[in-house]
């Protein structure tokens, strides 16, 4: 716990020194897609080792309106199997419902649902609707941007369903608890000039998951990079690395890779 | 004849209103802090058919949007927009052609919303000048709680925005 003390000390300090941004990598900020926004996210993830396994996700996100944004996922990996499947898919929807916001700054909170249907054997200790365990999340997330910092956590409780004909291991957890803390700052550029210019932004995200009366849990550390190219295009890379483990899961070590582009006024 | 009258009367009127008319205003957005979140909004800012051009300053997070000739401004509509994607506005100047605007009791109408003069009081601005809206959703609390005691003396219906010159 003294390391991420420190770490988290350490992500303060150098954020505290540069602008802040919050698209994060691997979690969800509080703020939403601009209305009638459209994103589309491709997405790998994937380890190494015993062998190499890799999970693909399709994602479209829609902003409804100021307060409410919707995710609708696909996944595809070959985790269970020697060649790719399609695994099912989820949707998540985020409600936020608190903005305050000052020039440069903001603090708001959202409340998020996620609903996920899978379609594979169930071999893990770990509850993840990403592609994994068909199930149910809730949670609260608050995000505070304040110029030159931006950090924001997240809460949620995930409950695991049979994956169809699979069911769930009798005497694992159906229940989890699911937690983050995540921090981005903006190194690129210095001085904004016009919408094309690259910006680069340097994330450091803790994510967390506890089987409550089981003794599970694991916190990751993700250290991710972002590229964002004519103000709509966004590349992410990032990598988590469990800083405490002692749950069984697909890998411990995971790459992303995720293209992301946006486009704006949908319908109007 | 009486017909005829009020017809004249009625191009007359319109004619006036015309005249009257914003030409730009400086948009100060909230919350903004990175270039995509900026663009968002620019975009959908330009999805309003009276606005003609913007600019944007991004490292102060204002817009200068230039409105086309003749088309009548919504105010409430930039605001919506600007909400719309995700942000707030901080301070809105537009600069207004104040040229056959009849000022009664330091209010006066366009586009059929109604605008009172908050401060300086009893004072007539003639032809272009600039004014800032400070209602509540245009301006921080500090700066909207400081005239919020002119909102009393607003009519029940319709909108009444509140400016200082």
């Amino acid at each position: 716990m003294k390391f991420i003390g420190l770490l988290a000390a350490a992500v303060l300090a150098t954020a505290n020194c540069l602008w802040a941004q919050e698209l994060y990598v691997n979690t969800e900020p509080a703020s939403n897609m601009a209305t009638h926004s459209l994103g589309i996210r491709a997405e790998n993830q994937g380890f190494f080792n015993p062998v190499f396994k890799n999970r693909s996700t399709l994602e479209l996100m829609y902003g409804f309106s100021k307060h409410l944004m919707v995710h609708g996922s696909l996944y595809k990996s070959n985790f269970y199997q020697a060649d790719q499947r399609v695994e099912g898919g989820s949707v998540y929807a985020k409600y936020r419902f608190l903005s305050v916001d000052s020039v440069q700054s903001h603090f708001r909170g959202a409340v998020f649902g996620k609903f996920s249907r899978i379609n594979n054997g169930v071999y893990n200790q770990e509850i993840n609707l990403e592609g994994d365990n068909s199930g149910y999340q809730a949670g609260l997330v608050f995000t505070k941007l304040a110029h030159k910092l931006a950090i924001s956590g997240s809460a949620s409780y995930l409950r695991a369903l049979n994956n169809g004909a699979y069911h769930l291991i009798p005497g694992n957890a159906r229940d989890a608890v699911g937690y983050t803390l995540s921090a981005g700052y903006l190194l690129f550029p210095k001085t904004y000039e016009s919408y094309d210019q690259v910006n680069v932004n340097l994330y450091v995200e803790l994510l967390g998951k506890t089987n409550p009366g089981y003794q599970q849990s694991y916190l990751d550390v993700a250290p991710a990079i972002q590229f964002i190219f004519d103000s709509v295009l966004r590349v992410d890379l990032s990598y988590r690395a469990p800083l405490y483990n002692n749950m069984i899961r697909n890998s411990n070590n995971m790459y992303l890779v995720r293209v992301e582009y946006n486009i704006f006024n949908l319908f109007n | 004849m009486k017909t005829l009258k009020i017809f004249l009367a009625l191009v007359a009127l319109s004619t006036g209103v015309a005249n009257a008319q914003f030409t730009k205003a400086e948009l100060q957005v909230s919350g903004l802090t990175c270039s995509m979140c900026s663009k968002a909004t620019e975009k959908s800012l330009r999805t309003l058919g009276f606005i003609g051009d913007i600019k944007a300053d991004l490292n102060r997070n204002v817009f200068v949007l230039t409105f086309k000739n003749n088309a009548r401004v919504n105010l409430d509509q930039i605001n919506k927009k600007v909400q719309g994607a995700g942000f707030s506005v901080s301070n809105l100047k537009a600069t207004f052609n104040f040229a056959n605007v009849k000022i009664t009791d330091n209010q006066f109408n366009y586009g059929g919303e109604n605008y009172r003069i908050v401060s300086p009081l009893n004072k007539m601005p003639e032809g272009l000048a600039t004014f800032t809206v400070v209602n509540k959703g245009f301006a921080p609390a500090s700066v909207y709680k400081k005239y919020s005691s002119a909102f009393a003396g607003d009519a029940k219906a319709g909108k009444v925005y509140h400016i200082t010159i």
